[in-house]
């Protein structure tokens, strides 16, 4: 029983990385990308936002500092297109790390409502020195990467796509970690009783600050890889507003301040967009708009908890009358306590251990 | 065994699905180019903006596309193949883009492809063209960071925005000394492909010896147009020429109207070239009097293919000539050029086709087609046009076509 | 000097008509605790309801805020009784997501309905001027503040002067002791959202009326507003009032002082340097309410 439950994220691992010769088309690896850098970005932002309860709407910041920072490195060193701007995907990421330092410390020293509004602000303050810092950033034009000459475009993709992966498995093992660890029970606090965890011990601001460094740190590098995909950065597209609203919808489509929610919602939701996009609109945009907004309701009225809690609450009804019609049977195997089954067999085995022990 | 929980069935059983799923989409896209029979239709890729901010831009280029694939197959095709449009929708996001263009040329297997609308998308669609070997002609979406890159395969067969205004200082230039202008006012939007524009019409200006009244720079999201309109009216500049796409052209006549302020001409990068959509958010052809702007063509034009456009669009979309947007000549040459490279090639081999495209001379609704190393087209003169009682006409360079009228200047005040 | 004060003037009466825009925001927010991200789009198609009505009726633009807010109070108390009213938990956060999904679905009708292209309402008025000083001041800023000051003093009328603003404000102040007393929360959310609704009728009409427009205008508004209801203090009449004709001045003096491109940073980073201040925003309250 515990190895199965070991064993379950492995699969997924193996699903991830079998995926690009299952499905080798690159029109479907280019969704996959994407969807995997959204659902890097999004366990990310969980980790500071999901987990603290603190609602961040400017991380598309931190995504751009990225982005530019790549871009300005590979202009100014004239780097080759290929491998090499990866290894300094780090770099950057270290970069917009350091930048939501003292952003984050501003924007925390304010909670709820003021806290979204600060992390807004602080978003369009840096769009904006994209536009204007010309010398620094080409102004509206933008930087282009090097070309990728060399690759076939049938292999184009593959570097492409298991970097993503690895950000979006780093992430969520990251997320894991904090999840487990005294300082994400510290952040847990915060966000079901800021005051009482403070008065716990928590020290609340310096926990509140690392947890948005880390989820920045990871957004930087999602948004490196992002722009090196698409070939160019420039201000009204690396510094998307709507890439916060995308953020955020895909984590609580998935369910917030859970572990798989924010990588299962940005799977669903980018793919299915993309996808949308594709199929559905010949002819009318408008259209297009409609279904997409009326889905979005039916699904947020619907599953108002998220996907995964929802998903879960669904399956552990399932279990209940399954494992009644199957009890009846002698030849059950033994040993099948119907408790202990009902844990670790939600089909999701990463799902948190912790709220399903409070169930 | 069966109340065992295997955790690893879940993704398999996804994973399975996933591919079985992507295995029939495959299918079905390919199923349509299966075969080499000549008889199969020719399937165009093209992603353009049908919702988002470049949407009516977009609209308007899928009717010029639509046009020139409704009189191709008129007359038989191409190669006596009938062609088809394969158009999806970027909602003017350059993610999506690249997952169309990637699209149409994995899954769809198209064996042309058409250009996007507006510079900022034309640069991850030509990458991802350039990828595949394929030409990527354009009809809009020049502006020159997009031929920086050093790709061999775009081609835009409108004329370079940067030149736009050329014919504009030229005819500037040209006034008798005690008519010119002695200072010129310019406000553009920051965009790459407005402000290249602007840029370069101050700079001829200024070397012909008119003086810079007040130079203005403005975020694209400007809503309140008041201040710089007021910056402008200050430095009273005796003409002014304008960085502006539609929304923004309106915003300033308005507020010049507003202010009484009266140029003895204005210019615009765009907007005023959008026909009825023009005239319904300026106000009126009252308003409209007098407003100039650059193109490279005009719904009189003896150009091939160019009387046939213009009856085919009333025909189909209704309106009067005034409501046909540049677009849609823009949109309508690039279907011209390819079919007339295909024609000369004689097959779609792209590498002979980008081949042909940088050697050949090709004719369109715009005039004569040329590209130059960098695929620019720098063989059609930009017209300058002005309204004049509710009509856009060409007014320079001078010409012996009875469309062509002379330039009033100065343009009489607003209403 | 002269631009700065024409600056001035222009930047208090387009931010009356912001404040109109925002108003509606604030309230829906200080009575029901949810953010109404769908404000732009609906602003956008109060705009386009002015515009159908002054091109098919050839109704005067202030004479169709007599069937446009009507229409747009009912189809806010519609929108409320389907998508808002049955969000039970995490309101605020789920209300975003609601909202955002309506902004999508008006802005696919309106792209449907009056397809992309860019708009101005026209009147007479609207390019009309009187001249103060060497300076020309446009009607329609003029009746746009007019007709926001006159619908904020409705407003502020209604919520200190009837029993309605009575039980409305109770519901603001504490939702669960509201109940208690026998105060219906649930129609005076309703309805609170149906005012918001119809006051961006108005609002849209005025912005229209200003500014050139398109469906997906909304995007650049719906940032504005929630900076302006925020600055001036969530669920603020008076705040949001002061926040809007704040916002403006900054951005258009900076426009003529300095250079466009710096107008809306200048204020932003105004914006942070006041939140960190005080928190709250100008005129709100210390403490938030408990969710």
């Amino acid at each position: 029983m515990q190895h199965l439950r070991k064993v379950s994220p492995l699969v997924w691992l193996f699903a991830g990385i079998a995926f690009p010769f299952v499905i080798s088309d690159p029109t479907y690896t280019t969704i996959a990308i994407f969807a995997l850098l959204f659902a890097a970005a999004a366990s990310a932002w969980n980790i500071f936002s999901g987990y603290t309860g603190y609602i961040a709407l400017g991380h598309a910041a931190y995504f751009g500092i990225g982005g530019y920072a790549l871009a300005i490195i590979c202009q100014h060193w004239q780097i080759p297109g290929g491998y090499t701007p990866f290894y300094l995907v780090p770099l950057c990421g270290l970069l917009a790390a350091i930048a939501s330092v003292p952003l984050g410390a501003i924007a925390l020293r304010t909670r709820r409502h003021t806290f979204v509004v600060i992390t807004i602000a602080t978003f369009f303050i840096l769009q904006l020195l994209s536009y204007n810092l010309r010398s620094l950033t080409n102004g509206s034009s933008g930087i282009d990467f090097p070309l990728i000459l060399q690759w076939a475009p049938g292999f184009y993709n593959l570097p492409f796509y298991y970097v993503a992966l690895l950000l979006t498995v780093l992430a969520l093992g990251v997320s894991w970690f904090v999840r487990h660890s005294k300082f994400g029970l510290g952040l847990l606090a915060i966000r079901d009783d800021e005051d009482r965890a403070l008065g716990l011990g928590v020290r609340t601001g310096s926990s509140k600050l690392i947890a948005f460094v880390i989820s920045a740190f990871f957004v930087g590098m999602v948004g490196a890889v992002y722009s090196y995909f698409l070939g160019s950065v420039q201000p009204s597209f690396t510094f998307d507003a709507l890439f916060d609203v995308a953020i955020a919808l895909m984590v609580f489509m998935g369910g917030i301040g859970t572990l798989t929610g924010p990588i299962l919602g940005s799977l669903v939701l980018e793919s299915s967009q993309q996808y949308a996009a594709l199929n559905f609109t010949q002819g009318s945009g408008g259209l297009y708009l409609i279904m997409y907004g009326s889905l979005f309701l039916v699904v947020i009225l619907l599953l108002p908890q998220g996907i995964v809690p929802s998903a879960k609450a669904l399956w552990a009804r399932y279990q209940a009358t399954h494992t009644a019609s199957v009890l009846p049977d002698p030849s059950g195997s033994g040993g099948a306590n119907p408790v202990a089954r009902s844990a670790p067999g939600d089909g999701m085995g990463l799902a948190t251990p912790r709220e399903e022990a409070k169930a | 065994m069966y109340g065992q929980s295997k955790p690893w069935r879940a993704p398999l059983i996804l994973l399975m699905t996933l591919s079985l799923t992507m295995a029939a989409l495959a299918a079905c896209g390919s199923s349509s180019t299966a075969g080499t029979a000549n008889t199969t239709p020719i399937k165009i890729g093209v992603s353009l903006s049908l919702t988002g901010d470049f949407s009516a831009d977009g609209i308007a280029f899928q009717q010029g596309y639509q046009l020139w694939a409704d009189a191709v197959n008129a007359s038989g095709g191409i190669l006596g193949r009938k062609v088809t449009l394969d158009i999806v929708n970027d909602a003017s996001s350059n993610t999506q883009v690249v997952t169309n263009y990637q699209k149409l040329i994995t899954v769809d297997h198209c064996d042309l492809l058409f250009g996007p609308f507006s510079t900022k998308l034309s640069i991850p669609a030509a990458s991802v063209a350039h990828r595949y070997g394929y030409a990527l002609v354009e009809g809009a979406g020049g502006g020159p960071t997009v031929f920086q890159q050093g790709l061999n395969n775009v081609f835009d067969v409108s004329l370079p925005v940067a030149n736009n205004l050329v014919s504009y200082t030229q005819w500037i230039l040209s006034l008798p000394p005690s008519e010119r202008p002695a200072t010129a006012s310019y406000a553009t939007q920051d965009d790459p492909f407005t402000q290249p524009q602007i840029d370069l019409a101050r700079s001829l200006l200024e070397a012909g010896g008119i003086k810079t009244a007040s130079y203005q720079v403005y975020p694209a999201e400007t809503t309140d147009f008041t201040p710089i309109a007021q910056k402008l009216l200050a430095a009273n500049g005796d003409i002014v020429i304008l960085g502006t796409l539609l929304q923004d052209f309106t915003a300033f006549a308005t507020a010049f109207k507003q202010q009484h302020y009266n140029p003895k001409s204005i210019v615009a990068t765009a907007g005023p070239d959008q026909g009825t959509a023009f005239l319904s958010a300026i106000g009126g052809t009252a308003d409209a009097e007098g407003i100039m702007v650059p193109n490279g063509w005009y719904p009189q034009q003896t150009t091939p293919g160019n009387q046939a456009m213009v009856s085919a669009y009333l025909a189909k979309y209704g309106g009067d000539i005034n409501s046909i947007s540049s677009d849609v000549p823009e949109a309508y040459s690039v279907g011209q050029v390819v079919q007339q490279v295909v024609t000369q090639v004689g097959s779609f081999d792209q590498a002979k086709i980008i081949a042909a495209l940088h050697s050949g001379s090709f004719t369109s609704v715009q005039g004569p087609v040329k590209f130059d190393s960098t695929g620019q087209n720098n063989s059609i003169a930009a017209f300058l046009f002005q309204w004049q009682g509710g009509n856009l006409v060409p007014v320079y360079p001078a010409s012996s076509d009875p469309t062509f009228k002379t330039p009033e200047y100065p343009r009489p005040n607003w209403p | 000097m002269n631009l700065i004060i024409d600056a001035v003037i222009t930047g208090v009466l387009t931010g009356g008509v912001y404040a109109l825009m925002a108003s509606g925001l604030t309230l829906i927010f200080g009575v029901m605790d949810i953010i109404n991200i769908a404000q732009g789009a609906l602003v956008i198609l109060g705009a386009y309801f002015s515009y159908a009505l002054e091109q098919h009726l050839h109704l005067d633009l202030f004479l169709g805020l007599l069937i446009s807010m009507p229409t747009m109070f009912l189809l806010g108390v519609l929108i409320h009784s389907l998508f808002i009213r049955p969000l039970k938990q995490d309101r605020t956060m789920l209300s975003i997501l609601v909202t955002f999904a309506i902004a999508l679905i008006i802005e696919g009708v309106l792209t449907i309905l009056f397809t992309t292209n860019t708009v101005q309402l026209q009147a007479p008025y609207v390019t009309q001027s009187i001249k103060i000083g060497d300076f020309y001041l446009s009607y329609i800023y003029l009746y746009g503040f007019v007709l926001s000051v006159v619908l904020l003093a409705a407003l502020y009328f209604l919520l200190y002067r009837t029993r309605f603003g009575q039980s409305l404000r109770a519901s603001m102040q504490n939702r669960t002791a509201a109940e208690l007393i026998g105060i219906d929360v649930n129609r005076i959310s309703a309805i609170t959202y149906g005012i918001g609704v119809a006051l961006t009728a108005a609002g849209g009409m005025a912005y229209g009326a200003t500014t050139a427009f398109f469906p997906g205008s909304s995007y650049d508004l719906i940032s504005r507003l929630l900076a302006i209801i925020i600055f001036g203090g969530m669920g603020s009449l008076s705040g949001a009032l002061i926040a809007a004709v704040g916002m403006l001045v900054i951005e258009d003096v900076t426009a003529v002082v300095w250079s466009p491109v710096w107008a809306s940073t200048v204020f932003f980073i105004l914006l942070v340097a006041i939140l960190i201040l005080r928190p709250q925003g100008l005129l709100g309250k210390l403490e938030g309410r408990k969710q």
